[in-house]
């Protein structure tokens, strides 16, 4: 049977907002679901923006697909609103817990069943950074891939791709179909679904596959499969603020005096037992010293 | 949370801390025979009990040669193992981690106690101790080596989680980092990889006993602060080679030696934080995590640090000292009931000094937990009506603690406000901190339930007219009347009405110390911060002669001249005399028995000791069914005997 469209598959991965602050869990090995907003990894939806526009030129087929709870159709049916043909997710509770290892086995096993001649995603998460599941996967199935892609033009089956490189510096490569290529967020501004094509979507039945559908024995998927330890999270270490430390080409008399005149607070003056009366007076001797209230303008 | 990240964990080699509160390791006096009592459990237990992340011990002896003092647990004896065990099981059951510190202090030992000649690196007798030590030859060195691994092999058997080297102000290890200490010409001698020598075959020693799963750190001095001693670039040098060696797994930090021990413990002048800069210049060289310690008193500070990146850890000792459940209070954000310790250092640090058991003058249960922890006060069987007397710190410990069993608490005061002479007392420069004392026990005041009645004189007759069950006479003291012939005269002052503002004073002022203490000194300093021309006499060998045990003399002195005050010391004053602007003082020399004059004065001050303000107990004695009194009415004394007899007989009514 002969192709007659290019096909294309976009994997879409929620992500965590990094703006409002995240929290650990009591135990220390992940980020608490309270006050987390969950989103679209954006470079995946940049992916998504350049495979419709290969679509478009090259009358391909774009399927749009994401491994996760329901939670995820949301995403899914944005990329049908921006003009996907076909949304799939895949779940199963057990998949959960898995590492790296794990996912790229799922990811192999659904392209292997779609075999796209293009399989798009983002090059990295919003959240997490790198995610090396859909590397491996292509890997694991001998396809070529490409990271950090701008721009992508396509010809005899062929894919020429406008990469980042290091320091700022742009290369093109070329890659035999099928292969993968892996999206940076900034490389294209997604489209804007209008509200009619919001509605269309909302009547595409969007497929789920579970682990029959994959073919895939649990021993090799989540928790189980998964070959990375897991470790607990914790803060970055700050960067120690810059503070005047005693010059040590000082003689020491000078050094310590240095440090007692020093400290994080000064010593005088930060403990008064007065009345209410006096603090405000003296709060307000301060304010006025320090310019705060009266001067020029009263 | 309020703190986040002073209440996140931190990664201290293989052990993981709660939080980022280190009790951090200071004498205590509490051993017995030598080895860990039952004293310290109950002590080391309640802070763990109180939410600190870390423990570390007091410093461990690791060789017969190293006594600094003779309470020092010798954790070189195998007799030492269940003693930890029962220390480390108590502790942790709070999930609280406990590091034990090793050390041998080298030349800062006392030879008369061991009767063995002190080792150091060189002949260079310590400026404390004043014992010539006997330079360590190469088996001497390698045999401290291997009582340290004997000493690790203890500490890991007796259930610690890590273990401390001390480097620090104190120690072996730093004579022979230090170019004042070691002049020796051999390998572990001259460059600083030859200096390095010994301090890193000890870390090794350690290492190689405790095995590579167990945590291991060093406690280094951030800068000797002395000529031709280590300052923060040769340490910051010192740290960066010692994490390089990868043995190590923290470092914590000290400040100075006994030539400057002030900077070791600051007392209540030194700024809070002050060793602050030293820490974050420490962490800007090193990955390891560093511990800043040193006046860090509340866990708002605590935050900045750690929010700022200065430190890893925040090392908490007399904080912790005077409240042992700061980190608790702090989590749950009952900063008010934080009781801040205010560095007086007179129940920590001077009765060390003393040799006497760890106190605290706001913590009359430190050392006593057993008896005197958190959960040992229990109601009244019997509710009385009690009425306190006396609103010093006295007074509102007895009727705080009394009103916490349940008892009906009334406390009187004829001032307007609570605090009796602590509330003269901070007036003294400088000493303003001192009001943290009353600040403290207010609202836990208020809390207990205890009705406050201010600006009260009571009579004996309203007492015994209202029914109390039980009386506590709290009312203090006053500067003697006539301490001297002609103090009555124009123109004399004691301290406190010169602190209080009742004193109309001339430009040449002479004050008479036979006080010794912050009293006559803080009030010389108030009156030179107002330009007097201030001459103080004293009957002792040298000005302040009480503040050396707190550490506060060698500052008090250094202000004092800086402000031009002068001092003739050795004088046994007998009499003043002469009108205003004409005063002098006669007195006789307590060595060579030679009279002498001084003068003229416009006002002489008297700081020549208290009277008991008693007429009260001696009115009510015998017609009441419970009669107490308390501190200074019994015998003018200081603030801690006030504390804690007004918390004994609060626990006891």
């Amino acid at each position: 049977m002969t192709k007659t469209a290019m096909q294309m598959l976009v994997l879409l991965r929620e992500t965590c907002d990094p703006k409002p602050p995240a929290r650990l869990t009591a135990d220390g090995y992940g980020v608490r679901e309270r006050g987390l907003r969950r989103i679209a990894n954006p470079a995946d939806l940049c992916a998504l923006e350049m495979a419709m526009q290969l679509a478009d030129s090259n009358n391909g087929t774009v399927t749009v697909f994401a491994i996760g709870p329901d939670r995820l159709d949301d995403h899914l049916r944005l990329g049908l609103a921006m003009g996907a043909g076909r949304a799939l997710r895949v779940w199963n509770p057990a998949f959960q817990g898995g590492d790296a290892v794990s996912e790229a086995r799922l990811v192999e096993q659904i392209v292997n069943i779609l075999e796209p001649d293009l399989f798009f995603t983002g090059s990295r998460l919003l959240d997490r950074g790198g995610d090396p599941a859909p590397a491996l996967a292509s890997a694991n199935l001998g396809r070529p891939y490409v990271t950090s892609a701008l721009a992508i033009a396509c010809s005899d089956g062929e894919v020429e791709v406008l990469r980042k490189s290091d320091r700022g510096a742009r290369q093109r490569v070329r890659a035999m179909m099928p292969c993968t290529l892996l999206f940076e967020a900034d490389s294209c501004e997604p489209r804007y679904p209008d509200q009619d094509a919001l509605i269309r979507s909302l009547d595409i039945t969007i497929e789920v596959w579970d682990r029959p559908e994959l073919g895939l024995c649990l021993s090799v998927l989540g928790a189980p499969g998964a070959l990375l330890g897991k470790d607990k999270c914790s803060f970055p270490r700050v960067n120690p603020k810059r503070i005047v430390t005693p010059d040590a080409n000082l003689p020491a008399f000078e050094r310590i005096l240095a440090l007692l005149s020093g400290g994080i607070k000064p010593r005088q003056g930060n403990v008064h037992a007065v009345s209410t009366a006096q603090t405000v007076d003296m709060l307000y001797d301060i304010f006025e010293a320090e310019g705060l209230i009266g001067g020029g303008g009263a | 949370m309020m703190f986040q990240n002073l209440f996140s964990p931190q990664k201290l080699g293989k052990v993981e801390v709660k939080n980022r509160i280190s009790f951090q390791p200071h004498l205590t006096n509490f051993a017995e025979n030598c080895l860990p009592s039952e004293r310290h459990m109950y002590y080391w237990g309640e802070r763990a009990k109180g939410g600190a992340g870390l423990i570390t011990t007091e410093e461990m002896s690791v060789h017969p040669t190293d006594t600094a003092y003779e309470k020092l647990v010798e954790a070189f004896h195998p007799e030492v193992i269940p003693g930890f065990r029962k220390i480390t099981d108590y502790v942790h059951q709070y999930d609280t981690k406990m590091f034990c510190q090793l050390n041998h202090n080298g030349q800062q030992c006392d030879g008369s106690i061991s009767r063995l000649p002190v080792w150091a690196p060189s002949p260079v007798p310590d400026i404390l101790f004043r014992e010539t030590p006997k330079a360590m030859e190469i088996e001497d060195i390698e045999e401290v080596c291997r009582f340290f691994a004997i000493s690790a092999e203890h500490v890991r058997q007796g259930g610690f989680d890590g273990v401390e080297l001390q480097f620090g102000h104190s120690s072996l290890a730093r004579q022979f980092l230090s170019p004042l200490t070691n002049y020796r010409q051999d390998e572990f001698g001259g460059s600083l990889e030859n200096r390095m020598r010994a301090p890193l075959m000890f870390i090794k020693a350690v290492r190689r006993a405790v095995g590579d799963d167990f945590t291991l750190g060093i406690r280094m001095c951030a800068d000797e602060m002395i000529p031709g001693g280590l300052d923060l670039a040769q340490v910051q040098e010192i740290c960066v080679l010692f994490e390089a060696s990868g043995l190590i797994d923290f470092v914590d930090l000290s400040i100075a030696t006994f030539y400057n021990l002030y900077l070791v413990e600051g007392s209540m002048h030194t700024p809070l934080g002050y060793t602050i800069p030293l820490a974050a210049g420490i962490r800007e060289k090193i990955e390891l995590p560093v511990f800043c310690t040193g006046r860090i008193n509340d866990p708002v500070m605590a935050e900045k640090v750690l929010a700022a990146g200065q430190a890893d850890m925040i090392g908490m000792c007399r904080a912790l000292i005077c409240d042992p459940f700061l980190p608790k209070k702090a989590e749950e954000g009952r900063l008010e009931d934080i009781r801040s310790c205010i560095a007086c250092n007179q129940g920590c640090i001077g009765r060390m000094g003393v040799n006497r058991t760890l106190g605290c003058v706001q913590n009359p249960a430190v050392g006593l937990e057993k008896q005197w922890g958190e959960g040992t006060l229990r109601p009244a069987p019997v509710k009385k009506k009690v009425m306190v007397v006396g609103g010093g710190p006295g007074g509102m410990w007895a009727a705080k603690m009394a009103g916490r069993r349940g008892h009906d608490v009334t406390l009187y005061d004829r001032n307007e406000a609570l605090g009796g002479q602590v509330l003269t007392a901070m007036k003294g420069a400088g000493r303003d901190e001192f009001g943290v004392i009353i600040r403290n026990e207010k609202e836990q005041v208020d809390k207990a339930g205890v009705k406050v009645e201010l600006e009260t004189e009571v009579t004996a007759e309203q007492l015994l007219k209202a029914g109390a069950d039980t009386i506590i006479v709290a009312t203090g003291s006053k500067p003697k009347a006539h301490p001297v012939g002609g103090a009555d005269g124009a123109g004399v002052y004691n301290v406190w009405q010169v602190l209080d503002g009742q004193a109309e004073l001339g430009e040449k002022i002479c004050l008479i110390d036979y006080d010794g203490h912050h009293r006559a000194t803080a009030t010389a300093e108030f009156l030179a911060d107002q330009g007097k021309n201030v001459h103080i006499i004293c009957s002792s060998l040298f000005i302040g002669a009480e503040l050396g045990p707190t550490q506060d003399l060698y500052l008090t002195r250094q202000r004092l001249l800086g402000k031009g005050v002068t001092f003739t010391p050795d004088i046994a004053v007998m009499e003043v005399s002469g009108d205003i602007g004409e005063k002098s003082v006669k007195g006789f020399n307590v060595y060579s028995n030679a009279w002498d004059e001084w003068g003229p004065y416009d006002n002489l001050v008297l700081a020549m000791g208290q009277e008991v303000d008693e007429d009260l107990y001696f009115a009510l004695k015998g017609k009441v069914k419970e009669l107490y009194r308390i501190g200074d009415c019994v015998a003018p004394r200081k603030v801690d005997m006030a504390i804690w007899e007004g918390h004994k007989v609060g626990r006891e009514v």
